[in-house]
């Protein structure tokens, strides 16, 4: 039994991150309708960007802070550059923009850090693990869920008590009617593609933290797409709820299921944490395609 | 976009002259000392970087030849190709080394296997269509390659998941297929018969039907073709094409391993398509040649650069690119996929076919 919760508690922990970046995604797709496929990448980006100024002698939260910044000017600049001159052509050109997006990152970053792994010296978190009865948890799972979770509650006020996120809200909502009232779609863009890059800054910068800075961090980032299909692709909460159960379920996974034994024979060897998502995530397409909550598609021909 | 325009005073007269792929005797010429050209000219220079690299421009055309039936003619966005890459390649491997198969019949069952693994994971597309079909085959690529080929495939005969053959394991008869030459001489072949394969399929009603599809499927359906038999059709086939572009990749290499087939491989043969031209057969071979030289020519010009003691002094990090070259390429592929689709979003396909019909009207403009 304290396994069990072991894994949920460690699961819950790392799901906070998905869910952040999960949260970026649905933003990006909700306002400008771009399926962006970079956010492994982008995770990456914050990840290198937040190791840099820790590694100047920046303590961390301001290290965090300055991330925040440049992941919101990159996310500007591409969005301008990238995205804007490609309003209304096909899906595939979009997505394959993003893609091309993210090799372009990976590269760089591999080019101008390496490839080893790299750690936050001196460690950011203190190696003590809490205990909480029977469950030991690292303490860096628990601030990580704890600055996750402080940041989507930025995030979730912005929307709701600012203008900018009403206007966000808005145009998410409906793109015309809120082009009919004032609210500049432009702006709208901008400002949702800067907030994704930032929420996956935040995020590679606390996953950076748990195993050491790699170019496999990217792929904890490409995670965030199950979690979406999950949880619907137009839904925020949806979203973070997606991100959470995936963290859960990937934990559960990888402990039970691994060197699972059926009558003396081995039917799973091993290696299953890595693409469980994947497989919740067929399971969903299967039989809910378009998620927990959200908006089937009607298509008229 | 590939329509015959008919020289002045040249008319057909027979259905047989309309229907052929060859329709006026320049293309007899062009197409004859192409093929003159490839067969004989090519190897005749005697530079083996030039065959392997030609090998693997052969290579690309074979995977994306798949990718390109899937996304340009049906419709079906695919981002999990390498995975079928993978299983070809795995069954022609273990076909030869553990049940002592003739490479033909190998190569043969690793189309197969590939068509009908790819059926599989193209069910959904029953279903769903769009961005989910993209995760469908995303999610495809992952547990194919990550944990059914490095899980239980390694398993067989206790090889592991990377492993290599022995020389003078792959042998088509007495021919036995160990240098560049050989390997060369099997891709163009493979590499003719796909295309004529996949062109012939077009014209025909198959083909037509998968056109149907990708332009509008429900309309299609309302038409009376059966859109589910197609789409699965659609990927059984690219499956097969997968297969044994696989199982021609261990011949040219000897060696597996899961690490040639990864989803950058798949996302790589996507942007040749997009880069070549969606919907164009020569956008395939386009393509491919695109992606395979211009990583070349960069490390050529890199090389080049650092030879010479004065660009090293002004640019200091050009000998380091030369030795993470893999991460100069993945860059240079992300720029040219971003910036072909901002400046060229049909390809190179259709530039050519608009400098065509610029040197057809010149000079007039219209």
């Amino acid at each position: 039994m304290d396994i069990f919760l072991q894994l949920i508690i460690t699961g819950l922990m790392v799901g906070g991150i998905y869910a952040l970046v999960a949260l970026g995604w649905t933003l990006i797709y909700k306002s400008s309708g771009v399926l962006n496929l970079a956010m492994g990448e982008l995770t990456l980006l914050g990840a290198y960007v937040s190791y840099t100024f820790y590694q100047w002698g920046i303590p961390f939260l301001p290290a965090v802070f300055l991330t925040l910044v440049v992941g919101a000017l990159v996310g500007l600049l591409t969005e301008r550059l990238c995205i804007q001159p490609l309003i209304g052509e096909p899906t595939l050109t979009v997505i394959m923009v993003t893609v091309g997006l993210s090799f372009f990152f990976r590269a760089v970053i591999a080019l101008i850090f390496g490839t080893d792994t790299l750690v936050f010296t001196p460690p950011v978190f203190p190696s003590e693990p809490i205990r909480l009865g029977e469950v030991v948890i690292g303490q860096v799972y628990v601030w990580s869920f704890v600055a996750a979770l402080l940041v989507l509650l930025v995030f979730v006020l912005f929307f709701r008590y600012t203008r900018w996120g009403l206007a966000i809200q808005a145009t998410a909502d409906d793109e015309m009617a809120a082009l009919s009232i004032g609210v500049s779609a432009k702006f709208v863009y901008a400002v949702a593609w800067a907030i994704a890059f930032m929420a996956a800054g935040v995020g590679g910068a606390l996953l950076g933290n748990i195993n050491g800075i790699n170019i496999s961090v990217g792929y904890l980032g490409l995670l965030v797409l199950p979690a979406v299909v999950l949880g619907g692709l137009n839904s925020v909460p949806g979203a973070i709820v997606g991100g959470l159960v995936i963290g859960i379920l990937q934990n559960l996974a990888g402990g039970y299921l691994d060197n699972l034994t059926i009558a003396g024979l081995k039917v799973i060897p091993g290696g299953v944490k890595d693409i469980f998502p994947f497989v919740v995530m067929t399971v969903m397409l299967w039989f809910k395609p378009y998620g927990l909550w959200g908006w089937v598609k009607i298509e008229r021909v | 976009m590939s329509a015959m325009r008919l020289p002045c005073g040249v008319y057909h007269e027979r259905y047989q002259q309309d229907h052929a792929w060859w329709q006026t005797r320049f293309v007899w010429v062009r197409m004859v000392s192409l093929c003159l050209l490839l067969f004989i000219g090519l190897p005749a220079l005697g530079n083996v970087y030039l065959l392997s690299v030609a090998n693997v421009v052969g290579y690309t055309i074979l995977s994306a030849l798949g990718v390109q039936l899937l996304i340009g003619f049906t419709g079906q966005v695919t981002l999990g190709h390498a995975a079928f890459i993978a299983v070809g390649a795995y069954t022609s491997a273990i076909g030869m080394l553990q049940f002592n198969l003739p490479y033909p019949v190998s190569l043969m069952l690793a189309g197969l296997l590939a068509g009908v693994w790819s059926v599989l994971f193209g069910l959904p597309s029953a279903r769903v269509k769009g961005f989910y079909l993209i995760m469908t085959t995303m999610a495809a690529q992952f547990v194919t390659v990550d944990f059914v080929i490095a899980q239980y495939i390694s398993r067989i005969g206790e090889r592991g998941h990377y492993f290599s053959l022995p020389p003078g394991t792959v042998s088509i008869g007495p021919w036995v297929i160990d240098n560049e030459l050989s390997v060369y001489y099997l891709m163009l072949v493979l590499v003719i018969l796909s295309l004529v394969f996949v062109g012939n399929l077009l014209r025909t009603r198959i083909g037509r039907a998968w056109l149907a599809i990708r332009d509008n499927d429900i309309a299609a359906e309302v038409l009376g073709v059966n859109i589910v038999r197609y789409k699965l059709l659609a990927h059984f086939v690219a499956g097969v094409l997968a297969g044994i572009a696989g199982a021609f990749w261990i011949t040219s290499l000897y060696f597996v391993s899961p690490e040639h087939f990864q989803w950058s491989w798949s996302l790589w043969l996507v942007g040749v398509i997009l880069i070549g031209g969606v919907g164009s057969l020569y956008g395939v071979i386009y393509g491919a040649m695109f992606m395979t030289l211009v990583p070349e020519l960069l490390k050529a010009l890199l090389f080049v650069l650092t030879q010479s003691p004065t660009m090293v002094a002004l640019f200091p990090f050009i000998p380091q690119l030369l030795d993470k070259f893999l991460f100069v390429k993945e860059a240079t592929f992300g720029l040219a996929i971003v910036l072909f689709l901002l400046y060229e979003p049909k390809g190179l396909a259709y530039r050519w076919w608009q400098i065509k019909n610029y040197i057809h009207l010149w000079p007039f403009s219209y």
